[in-house]
């Protein structure tokens, strides 16, 4: 009688191929995403300038980057713009949703048109709206031929101002996803619990208020998150609409780590500036993917 | 853009909210359209007529010039050459790039749902986290890795990048995929005597073709449309669409030709706008089709 | 030595046992079922006898040949699964020899084979057509057809009928039935459903928890339960569960309990039970014995007539259903479809004791 534990060579390589097929695209990410993000953290703590350097300066990178008056306006300027641009998106996504969902013939159509600026890049989106704004050639100039010579819309040229014509493109590329996330939640809703609750002598205010929104919370979210995400990474379309200006009144995280990596030959600091924008948005993801994958299971 | 089925809802409402209704979605269907419609309007036009008039107003004289220019001849960086060798650039990267990280994550998601071994959950937890990073983080040491391997300024380093950082995205769509699909089948050709790739390509893959749509798609629009790795990882020979456009637009010398600028960022648009109008419900149905079961 | 051999085979994930110990020989030809609740075990089982799962602990062999892990397309097994399991991207005739293929056989002898089954099984027309196309039914033969035509020495079986409505399970229970009795095959099915399990079966397993309470032919399983599990687990309407006081009298043994109103009644038991005087028992009694008056088993040697108060009646059209109490539990008769019963009259209820059986209330294990 042959060993019980004996296990024969098909089926002793079939335990392996798995692994060996998996492992290729496993040891990739370690390296190039778990790998780099050491080295970048372990930069931090250097004097690079120019180039990488293995001097051990401790916190002296931090130290500096939160004495810089330059990050101080990228951080109030990013909290501003993910404030508002999370926010608006959310609503109009919201409302959109909950419009398309009342038995609108068009919506399919309606869906397309919403949807479509996720499809372009944000070099794009930068380049039309860079040219709308304007007021010289773009929306006040075309007021102005109207007749109403009164209006004016420079707020992409004002430092005070300009950071919200930020807002107002970035809100016009994604607002439509936050739509479909919100109407995918609105789907999933069991039709016999609105039943219930319009038996129940509800009316559409409360029953959206009261039975509908409170079971988006998982749209709410979803879109929270990846809006937050995008909002951290933003990068594009700040170079395409203003280049960071008027002055640095648009400068973000995204740019200044640019600028002082690439530019300013500061690298030490830049990199510091990049473990801070990773610290801000693992704290945000790490929570909701450890969430989505516990449910799952 | 995820599952949108058309269901009963029980909610009525009068005439006057429903007027209301169709005008706020139909003012915000403008909303979205207008800034491309413009731009494509005033691509149209001669220089005089967008520098001299209106922006809302049709060319009085139509003219694909702006267009030809954008493409053949305009200066981008030092060259007079148009945005053509950069659209070539882009396909030439986005095209391998989509096609290596679709087959691996389809790979990724067979293993992490059909063959799971003990740590799966935390491979997969890692592999999805890296969808996520800023790539802020990983810019500098991979700007000397790429320099290291002679592949600095290439194409060939954009596929790798592009394929590096997409593989976490695509497992993810493979992985809720193949979750859905009944695990039966696997051990059920498992006794008919197939392996570990026989299974992947005659069960597996034939039944994929929502899923693959929906990576082709997801992948192709975010390497055509990135920015950041080309900005930095490129040189002039190998600039993609993107930065090209970018170029084209922050130029400071000359006149600002804004005719020829819109002319090129539709060029920039159109392969993923084409992607985005022929393929999107397919994307839908594709995201559905993996989440409905699941 | 069988045919399909479990020794002590166990199972477990991690810390966790989720099968103890179980042994089983099934010889050639046999029919043999596990059922029971889910979770007891028997998927994992099958799993483990078709190699889809790794045994812990134990040996699995058929033919004498030791299985353990040998990869699943090597044991000469073949499946049929809940689902079906059909591949989706190929026809009926391509899922069917799908198996013949992967082993190397050449296409005019996997034709012959494909044409035998689909005859066999009445399928002919349904090759071309892909898996989608068809109805439960349909699929629930092309997926017997696969495994037919593998020619091998154990069928296994998992929850083949689950997913079919009422009517075609009771018609394709009696198809496999058939095809048993004509193929002669080795078959292991897996079941919740002890209908199909008493009908099909040659033996049966029962399991809960991990563990087989009870291995036996049909009727075995069905007259002397093992324990308070099976004989509750087996039989629709469940077994009646009257709490007891055993007494003893002479000879004599007596089962005390109540009517419905608190009374004292007394059943006599067949069996001899030594030194159980004044200890608490659950006497069981299967609906179909007990019964009206007239409706009782004329070759039964002990029959107890006691009256009680009716609660509910439920006419099935066959039989009626008389719900009534003992003991402060209800209990349920099979009277004739037209026994006289109304709710709220007291009726005499026939008890045939020949068929009782006694279980200890803390052990659940049988005591007579």
């Amino acid at each position: 009688m042959a060993d019980t534990a004996q296990v024969d060579l098909r089926t002793r390589l079939q335990n392996w191929l798995p692994k060996l097929v998996l492992a290729p695209s496993f040891a990739m990410v370690l390296l190039f995403v778990y790998g780099f993000i050491a080295f970048t953290v372990y930069l931090s703590f250097t004097d690079s300038r120019i180039l990488p350097s293995y001097g051990w300066v401790g916190l002296e990178n931090y130290e500096k980057l939160f004495r810089l008056r330059h990050w101080k306006i990228a951080v109030s300027n990013l909290a501003v713009f993910a404030i508002l641009y999370i926010g608006i998106s959310s609503l109009i996504g919201l409302m959109l949703a909950i419009f398309l969902d009342q038995k609108i013939r068009i919506e399919g159509a309606l869906r397309t048109v919403y949807l479509y600026p996720m499809a372009l890049s944000f070099i794009v989106t930068g380049t039309a709206w860079k040219w709308l704004l304007d007021p010289g050639i773009g929306l006040e100039h075309t007021m102005h031929l109207w007749g109403w010579t009164t209006f004016s819309f420079d707020w992409i040229k004002n430092s005070d101002y300009a950071i919200y014509t930020v807002v107002l493109a970035a809100v016009w590329q994604s607002s439509g996803f936050a739509m479909a996330m919100f109407l995918a939640g609105l789907r999933g809703i069991d039709n016999e619990i609105l039943k219930a609750a319009q038996m129940d002598g509800a009316s559409n205010w409360q029953l959206y208020r009261r039975i509908i929104i409170p079971q988006l919370r998982p749209a709410f979210l979803s879109a929270f998150v990846i809006l937050s995400h995008l909002a951290i990474k933003s990068y594009d379309l700040v170079i395409a609409l203003t280049g960071g200006g008027p002055g640095r009144a648009t400068e973000l995280p995204a740019t200044f780590m640019y600028s002082y990596t690439f530019t300013r030959n500061q690298m030490g600091i830049g990199a510091s500036s990049a473990v801070i924008m990773l610290i801000t948005i693992a704290a945000i993801m790490v929570p909701y993917l450890y969430a989505e994958l516990k449910e799952k299971k | 853009m995820m599952a949108i089925a058309s269901t009963d809802t029980a909610i009525r409402s009068g005439r006057v909210t429903r007027t209301f209704l169709y005008l706020v979605l139909l003012l915000f269907a403008l909303f979205y359209l207008l800034p491309f419609a413009i731009m494509v309007m005033n691509s149209m036009k001669p220089l005089d007529e967008i520098t001299g008039g209106n922006m809302m107003a049709f060319p009085t004289d139509w003219t694909l010039e702006p267009w030809r220019k954008a493409w053949s001849e305009a200066q981008v960086g030092v060259d007079a050459t148009g945005l053509r060798p950069y659209f070539y650039n882009s396909l030439i990267m986005a095209i391998p790039a989509v096609m290596l990280s679709t087959f691996f994550g389809a790979l990724n998601g067979y293993v992490l749902t059909k063959w799971q071994f003990r740590g799966h959950n935390i491979v997969f937890g890692l592999l999805l986290f890296s969808c996520f990073i800023p790539f802020q983080i990983v810019l500098i040491p991979m700007a000397r890795m790429l320099g290291i391997f002679g592949l600095a300024g290439s194409t060939g380093g954009l596929i790798l990048v592009h394929f590096v950082y997409g593989i976490g995205f695509t497992t993810l769509y493979f992985r809720n995929y193949y979750a859905a699909f009944p695990t039966e089948l696997i051990r059920a050709a498992q006794i008919d005597g197939a392996g570990f790739f026989r299974i992947f390509w005659r069960i597996l893959l034939p039944s994929s073709g929502p899923i693959i749509a929906v990576s082709f798609i997801w992948q192709f629009t975010n390497i055509w449309n990135d920015f950041l790795f080309g900005a930095s990882f490129a040189d002039f020979s190998s600039q993609p669409m993107t930065v090209a456009l970018n170029n084209l637009v922050q130029s400071s010398t000359g006149v600002k030709e804004y005719n020829v600028h819109f002319a090129g960022a539709i060029y920039a648009a159109i392969p993923t706008l084409l992607v985005y109008i022929v393929a999107g419900r397919y994307f839908v149905r594709g995201l559905m089709a993996g989440s409905v079961k699941g | 030595m069988g045919f399909l051999d479990i020794r002590n085979a166990t199972k477990a994930y991690g810390s966790v046992q989720v099968l103890h110990e179980v042994d089983i020989t099934v010889e050639e030809g046999e029919f043999l079922v596990l059922v029971g609740p889910s979770g007891c075990g028997k998927s994992t089982l099958l799993n483990m006898i078709a190699g889809l799962e790794d045994i812990t602990s134990g040996e699995i062999s058929i033919k004498g040949q030791p299985m353990n892990g040998v990869h699943p397309s090597k044991r000469n097994i073949a499946m049929v699964f809940q689902s079906y399991a059909l591949y989706p991207n190929m026809t009926v005739g391509q899922n069917i020899t799908f198996g013949l293929e992967m082993h190397g056989v050449p296409k005019t002898k996997r034709d012959q084979a494909m044409a035998d089954v689909a005859k066999l099984l009445q399928i002919e027309p349904l090759l071309a057509r892909k898996p989608g196309q068809l109805s439960g039914g349909q699929r629930q033969r092309v997926a017997m057809g696969r495994a037919l035509v593998r020619n091998p020495d154990v069928f296994l079986f998992d929850e083949p009928l689950s997913n079919l409505d009422a009517k075609l399970r009771v018609d394709m229970r009696t198809e496999i039935k058939k095809l048993h009795q004509k193929l002669g095959t080795t078959i292991v099915y897996v079941t919740h459903d002890q209908i199909e399990a008493m009908t099909l079966s040659t033996r049966i397993a029962v399991m809960n928890g991990g563990y087989v309470q009870q291995l036996g032919t049909p009727k075995e399983i069905y007259d002397n339960p093992a324990n308070l599990f099976v004989a509750t687990f087996m039989g629709s309407p469940s077994m009646n569960l009257i709490d007891v006081t055993l007494r003893v009298e002479g000879n004599s043994v007596f089962a005390d309990t109540t009517d419905a109103k608190g009374a004292r009644i007394s059943l006599p038991i067949n069996a001899s039970v030594n030194g159980l005087d004044g200890k608490n028992a659950i006497l069981g009694l299967r609906p179909e014995a007990l019964t009206d008056v007239d409706g009782s088993d004329a070759r039964a040697t002990q029959i107890a007539h006691v009256p009680n108060e009716v609660t509910v009646t439920e006419p099935a059209g066959s039989d009626t259903f008389v719900t009534t109490s003992f003991g402060g539990k209800d209990c349920v008769a099979r009277m004739r479809a037209d026994a006289d019963a109304k709710p709220g009259e007291r009726v005499t209820f026939a008890f045939n004791m020949d068929k009782a059986v006694l279980f200890d209330p803390e052990t659940e294990a049988r005591i007579a």
